[in-house]
């Protein structure tokens, strides 16, 4: 799985601009899905058909988003600084004195102005320095319309931890992808979505819900958790097993399928959380809402200090995701 | 050419001046039908959207521009005949204060003017404040409510009444009320007329939408690409554009002047990176200027268009216009020929779109 | 049956957004005998449908969201005590000291706490403790408790009516059953031949969280029009002019540039010709209904939005004057049977 993770976090992708882990991905699954297709937002849908009589196959959708926060630059100044604009939420605080790299490959840091003080950190107050003298060299390096993210890191810790970034939501990726070679041959339909722009605005999740119109879908996504010091009260733990989601600001996930989940991973003995986040907002939001509705629901990896380039997670959790979600295709 | 033809600036003047705010945009729609003529198959959907089919074989191409301008919608009438009125769409409340304006529907319009109280009344702090919406009325000469209540009723519509004018330097700037977007309207309707005198065989299936409701969110152009279904869309804009004295260079947007403004993203979309790149090397080729914007910040009926469905490639090209939502909207008549000769030269080399 | 009772039993079940069917069978039975079929959508939301008897009659959608305001339990605290997270917009001034169900395995009662005046610091008083402070006293042991309630479990109002002067209700879950008991009390009456087309009574799920079942309730049944009803400030001592409405004065019906003018203006006339108790009001961007998503699905649907005015709307004792409803009840029964709108609004 940590291999696998690795490989998956390594392609800078930021929303809108998915298409370098769309390859990774893509020749990670062509070996084992019957179709593999890229659609006009973006979105990489990977389709495995069921083994079930057709018509009495349910249309299971499965979505993890592919897509990173980062900037793109929008301004090259007279010095060759370099001037960006955020995409997704970016956490400045986190975002500063930061290495950063750019879809070809061109290295920077991200500096806030001299002198801004910490409160003030907002992105038009941000540039990255590339070693450029001035702006005809970086010209050279990196033009208007470009993209950059602070750079990918895999670092293993103590037991099953990890910590790097860009864990938001490459490890939902790994686990569609973990998924799919544990389940070869699924009695339903299952559409593995590795989705584009989510970051934004789950845009990519809506127009390929929309499309493939299926029964049941599950997001994967990462979640705050409340057991770092100063957090706010949530149950969620890091460590504490995959957590089945109620609600975020977003959605409320439909009961059916959540107490569907439950029953699979009590049965099944696979150690799991309930998750009722009181912000956010992940895919399952835009899936339940595409055409006339789905029943849509969300398993979650509790992950600590998202959006930061030491984002944590607990491999344990994301083995029982890909095992729930294994336990929940069986009884779908 | 018939007669009452109008072309270019012309066009473009008539567009602007004509009574169009969001939710009332009828006569804006008949200008622009009568405009069109038979031309083509034209078409009003379910919400008013203005739907105009190019056919041909090959992708199926939509370009969208919003006919409403913001305004205002009178909400009540007080006992001396005064009315009081909000917002239909952003407006600085800063821009409302002294302003001309017609107020009234499509089918009758009487002037006005926005009142406030006289300085010599005002306290210190009312001087140096922006006298908020809820504080203006709107004078329309009336001496009694039952006067005003002849002309007037609750719920009509009211928008800057501005004078097109052209000015600066060999007249290169014009001013009017609603260039947002019916310089968008302008382009689609001259672009139209130019592919049908062309005539021959296109290698796509072009829809031109001339959409309801943009400014305030509650886009028309929304189920007009769901009824059309598009591969592509092209958003037709006017954009924000701060190439002001007192805005540092990296926050200016982009420059009046300098051609249509190609966003990379903004708060609603992220846009398709082979359309822009497309659109980059056609004007390039037909050698006509064009600029990327600087900023990340707005949104347009592209937000809507790209998520609709299956989901729609999507492209924006904007007027640079300073003073946007006012009733002094400043934009380069030389922008709104290179948009008009950008989008005929993208769907001149449309088979090299990929 | 009669509207004052419908109002109340549809108001007295439990639909918190997200959990619409916990109370369906309660539902079925109220809606017993009126339409011709009853579904409920993977959103949650229930499609009541009335036809005229008419091949190829447009489709009439109503729109009445049927979610309401609640809690969700959080954490389960030793001594019997819960700690919850609101869903919708709660009226947080109203909770302390309140009376609550959870609907657990059971049904169980409880009280919010509140902190007696000794223990509190000065200044305490003023301010509002956030939701996620507030403790649920249910007197359960920590065990027990824990073997009825789950994380997650919903937390409602006690549905408990009061009848105020000139015939007034007082209680919960008006917001927006009352239009809900309105809408099914007025098409309980129609005869089937006077309707203009087949009626889709939509009680959508999960306004009160962002408009969501009426978006997707709509798209699913991609109607010719709509009328959606809902509730709107009724006016008291604390209420602006323009923004409330009297008690007992009639409904209103709103002017927007959010919503379809001809079909707006054609509804007025009507509800004239009728002799319907209304006020017009300006919403100019945004009704706040589901009219703002309704109108936006499909190829687009023209839309018009009636609304019956709410004293301490998201409270316990929300308070409207039945004769309103029997107002907008009329102005419904009109909407779907006025062939003029049918004629210039079918597809």
């Amino acid at each position: 799985m940590l291999e696998l993770l690795k490989k998956i976090v390594k392609a800078p992708a930021i929303s809108g601009r998915e298409g370098a882990v769309a390859d990774v991905i893509s020749a990670l699954m062509e070996p084992i899905c019957d179709e593999v297709y890229r659609d006009k937002l973006g979105n990489l849908i990977a389709v495995k058909h069921g083994s079930a009589p057709e018509g009495e196959r349910k249309k299971i959708m499965f979505a993890a988003h592919m897509d990173e926060i980062g900037f793109f630059v929008t301004f090259i100044e007279d010095n060759g600084y370099i001037r960006l604009a955020p995409i997704g939420g970016i956490n400045f605080v986190a975002a500063a004195y930061t290495n950063v790299i750019f879809a070809n490959g061109v290295k920077g840091v991200l500096v806030p102005e001299t002198g801004t003080k910490a409160d003030a950190l907002t992105f038009d107050k941000f540039y990255v320095d590339i070693g450029a003298k001035d702006k005809k060299e970086a010209e050279r390096r990196v033009k208007i319309g470009d993209y950059f993210v602070i750079e990918p890191s895999v670092t293993r810790l103590c037991g099953k931890r990890v910590a790097g970034r860009p864990l938001d939501d490459r490890v939902g990726c790994a686990i569609m992808v973990e998924t799919a070679r544990r389940v070869p041959t699924p009695r339903d339909d299952v559409y593995y979505v590795f989705t584009a722009q989510e970051e934004v605005g789950c845009r990519g999740a809506k127009t390929a819900a929309f499309a493939i119109a299926p029964d049941v879908a599950i997001a994967y996504d990462v979640t705050g958790t409340g057991d770092t010091i100063g957090a706010k009260p949530m149950a969620v733990k890091v460590g504490g097993g995959a957590a089945i989601k109620l609600k975020d600001s977003s959605v409320i996930c439909s009961t059916e399928l959540v107490a569907a989940l439950e029953t699979a991973a009590r049965e099944e003995k696979i150690a799991y959380q309930i998750e009722i986040l009181p912000y956010g907002g992940t895919d399952t939001s835009s899936m339940q809402m595409a055409g006339s509705g789905c029943m849509a629901g969300c398993l979650s990896v509790p992950t600590r200090y998202i959006h930061s380039g030491v984002e944590m997670i607990d491999l344990g959790d994301v083995e029982a995701c890909v095992a729930l979600t294994a336990a929940y295709l069986v009884r779908a | 050419m018939k007669e009452n033809q109008l072309n270019g600036i012309e066009l473009l003047r008539a567009l602007c001046l004509e009574f169009g705010p969001t939710g009332c945009e009828h006569n804006v729609a008949a200008m622009i039908e009568a405009q069109l003529g038979d031309i083509c198959e034209i078409r009003r959907d379910r919400m008013d959207n203005v739907l105009a089919h190019l056919p041909g074989s090959g992708p199926r191409i939509m370009i969208s521009a919003h006919m409403d301008e913001v305004g205002m919608m009178i909400t009540s009438i007080d006992d001396q005949g005064y009315l009081r009125f909000t917002n239909v769409g952003g407006i600085d409340s800063r821009v409302l204060c002294g302003r001309r304006v017609q107020v009234g529907t499509a089918e009758h319009r009487i002037p006005g003017v926005i009142g406030a109280k006289a300085i010599h009344l005002q306290s210190a702090d009312e001087r140096t404040q922006t006298t908020p919406v809820d504080r203006l009325y709107i004078d329309i000469g009336a001496s009694s409510r039952e006067e005003a209540e002849k002309y007037v009723d609750i719920g009509d519509f009211a928008t800057f009444d501005s004078d097109f004018v052209r000015f600066g330097q060999d007249d290169r700037l014009m001013r009017c009320k609603a260039i947002d977007d019916r310089l968008g309207c302008a382009v689609m309707i001259e672009t139209l007329r130019a592919l049908v005198a062309r005539g021959g065989e296109r290698p796509y299936d072009l829809w031109c939408s001339f959409s309801v409701r943009e400014e305030i969110g509650k886009s028309g152009a929304k189920v007009a690409a769901y009824a059309i279904k598009p591969t592509y869309a092209i958003v037709l804009e006017s954009t924000a554009i701060a190439d002001l004295p007192d805005v540092p260079a990296n926050a200016r947007v982009g420059e009046v002047g300098k051609g249509g403004a190609l966003s990379i993203a903004d708060r609603s979309t992220i846009y398709d990176p082979a359309m822009l790149e497309f659109a980059m090397s056609c004007a390039r080729e037909a050698d006509i200027p064009c600029q990327l914007k600087r900023y990340i910040s707005g949104g347009n009926d592209a937000g809507h268009i790209h998520k609709t469905g299956d989901g729609v490639r999507c492209l924006a090209i904007s007027a640079p216009t300073r003073y946007l939502h006012s009733g002094s909207c400043v934009a380069a008549v030389a922008d709104y020929e290179h948009i008009r000769e950008m989008v005929l030269a993208m769907l001149k080399n449309w088979d090299k779109m990929n | 049956m009669e509207l004052k009772q419908r109002i109340t039993e549809m108001a007295g079940l439990m639909s918190i957004s997200g959990h619409e069917n916990y109370d369906r069978a309660a539902l079925l039975d109220q809606l017993a005998d009126i339409f011709d079929e009853v579904t409920t959508d993977p959103m949650g939301s229930h499609i009541c449908i009335r036809r005229c008897g008419r091949q190829g009659a447009p489709k009439i959608l109503i729109d009445a969201h049927f979610d309401e305001i609640g809690m969700m339990v959080t954490e389960i605290l030793d001594g019997g005590f819960l700690r919850v997270i609101n869903i919708g917009g709660i009226d947080t001034r109203i909770l302390q000291a309140g009376e609550v169900i959870i609907y657990g395995e059971k049904p169980i009662y409880g009280i919010i706490g509140s902190t007696p005046p000794h223990l509190q610091k000065p200044g305490d008083a003023k301010k509002l403790k956030p939701i996620n402070e507030l403790l649920i006293d249910t007197g359960y042991d920590k065990d027990e408790l824990e073997k009825l309630v789950r994380l997650g479990t919903p937390v409602g109002f006690v549905p408990a009516y009061t009848e105020l002067l000139g015939g007034k209700l007082a209680g919960k879950g008006f917001d927006n059953k009352a239009c809900g008991a309105a809408a099914v009390d007025a098409l309980s009456r129609l005869d089937r031949a006077e309707m203009a087309g087949d009626v889709y009574l939509l009680l959508a799920s999960q306004e009160e969280v962002g408009l969501r079942g009426g978006e997707t309730g709509a798209a699913g049944i991609d109607p010719d029009y709509a009328l959606v009803v809902d509730v709107t400030h009724g006016s008291a001592p604390d209420t602006k002019k323009d923004e409330a409405f009297p008690l007992g004065e009639g409904i209103t019906i709103s002017l927007s540039a959010a919503t379809d003018l001809r079909l707006t203006r054609r509804t007025v006339e009507l509800a004239r010709e009728k002799g319907i108790k209304f006020t017009r009001v300006v919403e100019a961007a945004n009704t706040g209904t589901d009219a703002n998503v309704t109108q936006l699905v499909c190829c687009g649907i023209p839309t018009v939005v009636a609304s019956l005015p709410l004293r301490s709307m998201h409270t316990y004792q929300e308070v409207l004057s039945p004769d309103d409803a029997e107002e907008l009840g009329k102005l419904i029964s009109a909407f779907v049977c006025d062939t003029k709108i049918a004629e210039d609004f079918a597809r």
